[in-house]
């Protein structure tokens, strides 16, 4: 029997389905309509078709499958729009109100009607409980047990479904969080518990009860979300632990993933950004702009010198979260995106979707509200009788009636309203461009729009013309790109532990034993895993900082024993970065060892992306039709070639005006825009 | 339609010397903002300091040849008011032409070299393009020093450096340092944090550097007039959009460090694209609250540019169309020798004056009265135990306050209003440098202005002492009250508390035995509308949230 490796990308509005054949490598792609109601039966009915379409798998069609990775965007959902879990939070005496507080900065400098982001917990829900440590891990005041009781019976009677339990210094020493969860959790049994020490065990009070909090807000949903996936995945014959993609672009086990759903937050567009890594790595462009833009929002990273900035910390939605994550910036961008008419007589686009249930008005679902696949519907850049290569019928004459209502208000013509909605969302995602290109000092005019997504190939050349963009790339599959990326991801793992010695001799010992610790930590991993010796991958670092500051620097950790060679290796590896990025050292300042981490990394095979000598076919043979489109350009309904995406062939160009159509995207070529296919089957298109 | 309030595009290319198209202007005005955010970065993660590392009270900043604010790092605004003289003051006093590539000038005059006191240590640096001067790349360090000292007049209150070089071609100017480290009581801490500062000019220098490399140094200093220009056409299109008329504000200053109650009065004249603010307070006094003309302008600008338009650069085009005039040697004009320390204070007060006067002229884009301080708790001692045993340290922290009620919103929760915006410091953090515990942290009860849209709290804090320490706590409205506007209510004022074996403080000074606790409360900020038309489901919030709001 053949061995299948299956990548899973569920969005707000459609479930991706990527499918490699471990033998051939080749990729194949299926698409169905998310369930937000519970997205775990999309995923299992579409992985479900996919094995019974390609793999021939019917009865425990999961059978065959090796690997299995999902992305999901269930956590990052919940998160914008704050339908978490209701959450209890318990903390020091004293306390409570530092989830409001933060760092005490104002939310814009100068903007004074800016608001601070939702605060998770209400404030009847904070509870402060007599307990103390001090700095050097020592009992102040002994934890007030009693009082964890009473604050636990009172989330019970409020019926809180999570509980975050955030003391200071527990990441210094746990005891009194780990007795507080074992008090919640006796009284409590249902409820999601996190204490702050198990998710973000490092200093600075405010950024771990933060995580902690989200972390708490997001467990129910994701805990019910995965158990559900699991079980029908499990259903179907799958015998592979399946895995979930991690914020970082690195792959998690579902154990993992519910317990730390906060790492998962990028986790749907981390796996877009490492398959473009790949895509455009191929095709010979290092520097991109992603845009991966599906039903519910737009993700945006800059790619330089092929890769990606990775960090640490980041502020998400608003909310500062510790936990390595890429650098992608998302706006309330997507198809699904509402149009409306605010207070001030403007045309707003977004950030409410209307998802994938009830969808735009064209789905005939009961929406009324136009959304920005209306406005496509109606100018005829999407296809106005069916979508998902007519699997799925679509009601112009709705989108059209909605539309035309807005227009009416606006005192606007019909197209150009429709027209309008597209110009407003187009700023919004070229605002978000810029928060990663110009904002950090990079000119997108440089770079080469990546579009993917759904929705992406529409908009990217509209997108592109506002940024002065001179190409733009859409990819083979650029509906499935997500899922695509888990097939060329490596199963990636960190692990730390935060111990504060000075770096000296005396040291060794504490140093052996702390790199020893995380080294074990990643060969558990691996063991659980199920990853060959061959395919193991380890990389230790030492961050270290000199006595009195409070930023780290982080040195890779020379081969060979833990002696005083080691040390002095280090402290000069420091230096030279102390050097680099600083332009000096602090000669005679003592240097301190913070946190001791293990990257691991398991190889996996890659799924191989094709590549075709250009063939000499005109583009003519893949023409299947012709449709109507309404272009700014011309002010009126232009007649525009239809291009067969299977059909477009390396070597093949065309101009626009003229669509692409695909089961799982539309690429729009505007008139006046030169499009070409590229030995890997990517369509790149050159704007005057 | 005036005409300069004509967008950037409908210029005709050729009347201008060097025709830019708008994106370049722009991707070079996003490429200088990502300079100072990024020499500002570097600053905090080089510095020791925990005023610097963690509470970020720290400025960074890009200037033209002429010493013009090019683009000013999001960070505290009053520092503007350290940064707009500091290069002319610099100028005035050193030839352009002794002026070479490695200079590195250092001041904190409020003076002879722009600051508004003395803490605020500037490290400006040339940077020199093709062999000729084109920029500075200029930074600012809150530097917690110089403290438990007398606030007559400045001779009191620290060193006063006027603009010196502290390097000469890239050589370390040993004596200067050496005589500027004698004077203080954190040596250490001092060179370490001057260091980063050190470290952050040489990221400026060479980012310029290569941005003029990329487009040329020409285009990169015609973009920046032309961002001059547009942050002055934005001012002027704002300003022309407020109703013509003169609108008079009058409030009192009244803290810690004053015996009697400072009547303060702006009136603002906006006629067509142009706005005038006249200030009226007394003669200057032997108190820390005196402020130079250039933390006037700094406060002016930050509060204009938040109501007009919060989206115009922070450059010195927004300056253009604004006058601001207030008599020599008065408090609010502050002439040598006066005392500056505590000006934050009133540049606060000062900021709240100006909503006021703006309130009657555009009542819906203003908010109440904010809290109007800036909540300082200042500890100095000597280490009694530990590595640093016998060593003197110093630590001084800002406390946020209530924010003021909006047109439409409740107003903020214990945040940092107006010319400052500093972090606090993370408990963790606090403990582990300094002999002090905190005790709470929290938003205080009874403290919001009550009306339709009610004030923000304000913030309380208890520090207990594990070692002896002497302390100093500086607050606002401990007489007077924050104002509500159409019927909203005041808020609550700013006050501190000792345990009771604890001496009483002369002022707002004393000292903490190992043991004695303090509890320091900031003020919360005024309401916005009666407090009978607040919404039943704002009432239902407040009940269940246990928040209560302060007295009449």
């Amino acid at each position: 029997m053949r061995n299948w490796r299956v990548g899973v990308d569920s969005g707000g509005t459609f479930t991706d389905i990527c499918l490699i054949g471990e033998e051939d490598r080749a990729v194949q792609v299926w698409k169905v309509a998310s369930t937000p109601d519970d997205p775990s039966r999309g995923i299992a009915e579409g992985v479900r078709e996919a094995m019974g379409l390609y793999a021939d798998a019917e009865d425990a069609p999961l059978t065959p499958v090796r690997f299995l990775g999902h992305g999901t965007t269930v956590a990052t959902n919940a998160l914008i729009q704050h339908r978490g879990a209701r959450v209890g939070l318990i903390t020091t005496e004293g306390f409570r109100d530092l989830l409001e507080i933060g760092r005490q900065k104002r939310p814009s400098l100068y903007d004074i009607f800016a608001e601070k982001p939702l605060t998770l917990v209400p404030r009847a829900l904070r509870f402060g409980v007599p307990e103390r440590l001090l700095h050097d891990g020592s009992v102040e005041t002994p934890l007030d047990e009693d009082a964890v009781r009473e604050a636990a019976l009172a989330m019970k009677a409020d019926g809180v479904e999570a509980v975050a339990i955030c003391f200071l210094y527990a990441f210094v020493d746990p005891r009194h969080e780990q007795r507080a969860r074992e008090i919640v959790a006796g009284l409590l049994p249902d409820a999601f518990v996190c204490a702050s020490h198990e998710i973000a065990p490092e200093f600075r009070e405010f950024e771990r009860l933060m995580t902690a909090t989200v972390n708490a807000y997001l467990g129910p949903t994701m805990q019910r979300y995965i158990s559900r996936l699991q079980d029908r995945l499990t259903g179907l014959g799958l015998a592979a632990a399946p895995h979930l993609t991690l914020s970082n672009g690195g792959v998690s086990s579902f154990d993992g993933a519910a317990q730390a759903p906060v790492r998962t937050v990028l986790s749907g567009p981390s796996t877009g950004v490492v398959a473009a890594e790949a895509i455009g790595k191929q095709a010979g462009f290092a520097d991109l702009i992603t845009f991966d833009m599906g039903g519910t929002s737009s993700d945006v990273a800059l790619m330089h010198g092929g890769k990606t900035r990775q960090a640490n910390e980041a502020t998400v939605h608003g909310y500062p979260i510790k936990a390595p994550m890429l650098d992608i910036h998302t706006v309330g961008a997507g198809g699904g995106s509402i149009a409306r008419i605010d207070a001030g007589g403007f045309l707003k686009v977004g950030p409410e979707s209307a998802g994938a249930d009830p969808g735009p008005v064209c789905y005939g679902k009961g929406n009324r509200e136009p959304t920005v696949t209306d406005a496509n519907i109606v100018l005829q850049a999407l296809n106005p009788t069916h979508i998902l290569g007519g699997r799925m019928e679509i009601r112009r004459d709705l989108a059209e009636a909605a539309i035309r209502d807005m227009a009416e208000r606006l005192g606007l013509g019909v197209m150009e309203t429709a027209q309008g909605i597209i110009s407003v969302v187009t700023a919004n995602m070229a605002r978000a461009i810029r928060v990663v290109s110009v904002q950090r000092g990079y000119d997108p005019r440089d770079y080469v729009l990546m579009a993917f997504g759904g929705a992406g190939p529409l908009h990217a050349v509209r997108l592109a013309r506002e940024l002065e963009i001179g190409t733009v790339l859409v990819p083979r599959s650029p509906g499935t790109l997500c899922a695509l990326g888990l097939l060329l991801t490596d199963l990636q793992s960190s692990f730390a532990t935060t111990q504060l010695m000075p770096m000296h001799a005396a040291s060794l010992p504490a140093i052996e034993t702390a790199l020893a610790t995380v080294a074990a930590q990643a060969e558990d991993w691996f063991k659980a895993e199920g990853i060959g010796p061959d395919t193991r991958r380890v990389r230790l670092m030492v961050d270290m900082r000199y006595e009195g500051q409070n930023y780290e620097l982080s040195v890779p950790v020379p081969p060979g024993p833990v002696d005083a060679d080691m040390i002095a290796a280090l402290i000069a590896g420091f230096e030279a970065e102390h050097t680099r990025m600083y332009g000096f050292t602090a000669e005679g300042e003592q240097i301190n060892a913070v946190t001791f981490r293990a990257e691991a990394v398991g190889l996996i095979e890659k799924a191989s992306l094709p590549d075709a000598e250009p063939g000499d076919a005109t583009s003519e043979t893949a023409i299947t039709g012709s449709r109507e489109i309404w272009f700014p350009e011309t002010g009126r309904f232009t007649a525009s070639p239809i291009y067969d995406r299977d059909a477009l062939k390396p070597g093949m160009s065309f101009s626009g005006p003229a669509v692409v159509e695909q089961m799982d995207a539309t690429t729009l070529v505007p008139p006046g825009v030169d499009a070409r296919i590229d030995r890997a089957g990517n369509i790149v298109m050159g704007l005057k | 339609m005036n005409e300069l309030a004509t967008p950037a595009r409908a210029v005709p290319a050729q009347a201008k010397p060097t025709p830019l198209d708008p994106i370049t202007v722009e991707v070079i005005g996003s490429a200088l903002a990502s300079i100072v955010d990024e020499t500002g970065e570097t600053l905090v993660r080089a510095s020791y300091s925990t005023n610097i590392k963690e509470r970020r009270d720290c400025s960074t900043a890009l200037f033209d040849r002429e010493g013009r604010t090019l683009c000013q790092a999001e960070h505290i605004p009053i520092h503007l008011g350290s940064f707009i003289e500091f290069v002319p003051r610099l100028l005035a006093q050193h030839a352009l032409a002794d002026i070479a590539p490695g200079d590195v000038f250092i001041g904190n005059d409020a003076y002879e070299g722009g600051g508004t006191h003395l803490p605020d240590i500037v490290l400006a640096e040339p940077i020199f393009v093709d062999g000729a001067l084109a920029a500075w790349t200029v930074n600012l360090a809150h530097h917690s020093d110089f403290a438990d000292r007398g606030h007559a007049h400045i001779y009191q209150e620290g060193l006063r450096i006027p603009p010196i070089r502290l390097y000469r071609a890239g050589t370390l100017n040993q004596d200067v340092q050496d005589l500027i480290l004698l004077n203080c009581q954190v040596p250490r801490e001092r060179l370490s944090d001057l260091r980063a500062q050190m470290a952050a000019n040489r990221v400026g220098v060479q980012r310029f550097q290569a941005l003029c490399a990329r487009y040329g140094v020409d285009v990169v200093l015609a973009a920046g007039e032309a961002l001059l220009d547009y942050a002055e056409r934005k001012m002027r299109a704002g300003i022309a959009a407020l109703p013509d008329g003169r609108y008079a504000f009058e409030d009192v200053f009244d803290g810690l460090e004053t015996t009697e109650p400072l009547p303060l009065k702006v009136t603002v004249t906006i006629a067509g694209e142009t706005m005038a603010l006249d200030f009226e307070s007394p003669d200057q006094v032997r108190s820390p609250i005196n402020m130079t003309m250039t933390a006037l302008q700094a406060t002016t600008y930050y509060m204009v540019k938040s109501v007009v338009d919060p989206t115009v650069l922070p450059n010195a085009g927004l300056a253009r169309p604004l006058t601001i005039r207030a008599r020599t040697g008065s408090v609010l004009n502050c002439a040598h020798p006066a005392a500056v320390d505590g000006r934050v204070q009133t540049c606060q007060r000062v900021a709240d004056l100006i909503l006021g006067a703006l309130a009657q002229a555009v009542p819906d884009r203003v908010m109440a009265c904010t809290n109007s301080a800036c909540t300082v708790a200042v500890f100095a001692g000597s280490r009694e135990s530990g590595p640093q045993q016998g060593k003197l340290w110093i630590y001084l922290e800002t406390i946020g306050g209530g924010g003021g009620a909006r047109a439409g919103a409740d107003g903020l929760d214990g945040i940092h209003v107006h010319t400052t915006n500093t972090s606090n410091l993370p408990v963790e953090a606090l403990e582990l440098e300094y002999p002090l515990i905190l005790a709470r942290y929290e938003l205080v009860d009874g403290s919001a202005g009550a009306g339709q849209y009610r004030g923000g709290m304000g913030l309380r804090r208890v520090y207990r002492a594990t070692e002896d320490c002497w302390v100093k706590v500086d607050t606002s409205r401990v007489k007077s009250r924050s104002w509500g506007l159409q019927g909203g209510q005041a808020g609550g004022g700013g006050y501190f508390r000792l345990s009771p074996d604890t001496p009483p403080f002369d002022g707002s000074r004393g000292f903490l035995k190992r043991g004695d606790w303090l509890e320091v409360v900031s003020p919360g900020g005024g309401g916005f509308g009666a407090p009978g038309e607040r919404s039943p489901d704002l009432d239902a919030q407040d009940v269940r949230d246990g928040i209560t709001f302060a007295d009449r």
